[in-house]
């Protein structure tokens, strides 16, 4: 659906450590508390607040509880990778309800192990998936990735292309764990994991946390000159999940780019935020979302710079691949980096025409299918 | 505080609804439920029909053959007690009844696999001798 008057109107990151072991609640306040100051919002102006992780066995009234929070509308934000988009939706709707005018929303995780971390595997992937020794998400997106290959001729090249032009977008961004240039070489020889999905081809998983904060209209322009518009927005859960003989090949994200782009023109939009837990994921989520046909999203990477300098900006602060994935913060980054190219703060890696901007996030690989979640939306600059 | 033990095989924690599947499975059969009212044959076990919503499922004998959809040979299991099986050839099967299957393949020609190709179902044990799982090997 077009939204009319639900703005986005600050951000807070946390560092990224692959060996901190801080609380995670450390880390979403961290991440909160950097929101607050952008925007100069006090703890008690927070009415709403969702908390997407999967590193605590809390949920978001006892997190809320735990900082402190008292709010009048609270979120579980518990949709995979796409927890991030997905709760941005429903903060939107609250706020267009007029349930509440401010929402904060984090997502983060940590290695803290003096907590139960990790909740345990859902009933499918438990008994019918890591019975047999797979490899986690490697694996069941390596199936995924074989088989584009296979059917359309998908190279590595290709692939690789992806992860190289996000690693250039990630040089010049302190918040990337990875800031060393990655040949096509590099990309290629990196170690086996689930082949084809090579080390490269995967997220580093750390600690950190991402923070957004929405607010009615009204609010916003009493808060911030830089106002950046929700536009439009769609989500599918479980794309084909009672077709037995699934196309693995194509995401929700095909039924949510029809949504997304019957509001809006796909020329409209400058950078596009792609939820990659996989460089394969970014080409087939272009794909679907129409940028091209079923099957050249490789020829379409090839033709296209996909660096924040190019004519496709992709994932242009390095995305979940060079800067890191801070559990289901992962799916907050890409908001996160929206929002600073379109407010004008990405130094070092601006998008020079950046008026819109396309976020994805997609979630829990499911059975024998694809994704369980995916979102998107459509953010934009208004002067 | 103590040493954490070493890691175990994940074994599928049986409940009402699977249970059927994995007492067949124990005795060298592949279920897989049909719907009593609409005629969908669905994978893997769930308490309703994914097509019209029916609680009314049955049991039906697979035969038990499929053909190679995809698959990964997994260097880096995601349970760590698979680590001395590595590398592990995970596959999806597309079963002669119409449904995909998550399951490993097995057998000493492994090696050769490509997609298409047909295989047959085996059951291995596992270190609970109550339980079996349907696993696969080529067909020829």
């Amino acid at each position: 659906m077009r939204r009319k008057k639900v703005c986005f109107i600050g951000y807070g990151s946390t560092e990224y450590s692959r060996k901190s072991e801080a609380s995670v609640l450390s880390y979403y306040a961290g991440a909160i508390r950097n929101a607050l100051n952008q925007t100069g919002l006090k703890k008690k102006d927070i009415r709403g607040f969702a908390v997407t992780t999967q590193a605590s066995p809390d949920y978001s009234p006892h997190v809320a509880e735990q900082l402190g929070l008292e709010v009048d509308w609270v979120l579980n934000g518990d949709y995979g990778g796409g927890g991030g988009v997905m709760s941005v939706r429903r903060a939107a709707d609250a706020i267009e309800c007029g349930h509440l005018d401010i929402a904060v929303l984090v997502g983060g995780n940590s290695f803290d192990k003096s907590m139960p971390n990790q909740r345990t595997l859902e009933y499918q992937r438990g008994n019918f998936v890591d019975v047999y020794g797979y490899g986690g998400p490697n694996t069941l997106m390596a199936l995924i990735q074989r088989l584009h290959m296979e059917q359309y001729g998908t190279t590595l090249e290709q692939i690789g292309k992806i992860a190289m032009a996000q690693r250039e977008n990630a040089l010049n961004n302190p918040q990337a764990l990875f800031r060393e240039p990655m040949s096509l070489q590099d990309y290629l020889n990196s170690r086996m994991i689930s082949d084809p999905i090579r080390l490269f081809d995967c997220v580093m998983p750390c600690s950190g946390a991402e923070c957004i904060i929405l607010a009615s209209e009204e609010r916003a322009k009493q808060i911030t000159d830089k106002l950046v518009y929700l536009v439009t927005d769609a989500e599918i859960s479980h794309y084909q999940v009672a077709n037995m003989l699934p196309d693995k090949t194509t995401f929700g994200q095909k039924v949510v780019g029809e949504r997304i782009f019957s509001e809006i023109k796909h020329e409209d939009i400058d950078l596009f935020e792609i939820y990659d837990d996989y460089p394969i994921a970014v080409m087939i989520q272009i794909e679907d979302l129409g940028y091209c046909k079923k099957g050249e999203g490789g020829k379409f990477v090839e033709a296209h710079d996909l660096t924040y300098k190019g004519n496709f900006p992709v994932n242009t602060g390095g995305g979940e691949l060079s800067v890191g994935q801070a559990g289901l913060a992962g799916g907050y980054l890409h908001l996160v980096e929206a929002l600073r190219q379109l407010r004008g703060e990405a130094d070092g890696h601006q998008v020079k025409k950046a008026e819109r901007a396309l976020v994805t996030g997609i979630g829990w690989l499911n059975y024998g299918r694809n994704l369980g979640t995916t979102a998107a939306l459509v953010m934009e600059r208004r002067k | 505080m103590a040493e954490a033990s070493a890691p175990k095989k994940s074994l599928p924690k049986i409940n009402k609804i699977d249970a059927p599947y994995w007492q067949a499975a124990a005795a060298g059969k592949l279920v897989l439920q049909k719907c009593r009212a609409c005629g969908k044959v669905q994978f893997f076990p769930r308490a309703v029909c994914v097509d019209c919503f029916s609680g009314d499922l049955d049991w039906i004998d697979a035969k038990g053959t499929g053909k190679i959809h995809s698959f990964s040979w997994v260097r880096v299991p995601r349970n760590p007690a698979f680590k001395e099986e590595a590398p592990i050839c995970y596959i999806n099967v597309i079963l002669d009844e119409g449904v995909i299957m998550e399951s490993r393949l097995v057998g000493d020609n492994k090696d050769k696999v490509k997609m298409g190709d047909r295989v047959k179902v085996v059951f291995q044990g596992t270190h609970n001798p109550e339980i079996k799982l349907p696993m696969f090997e080529l067909a020829n």
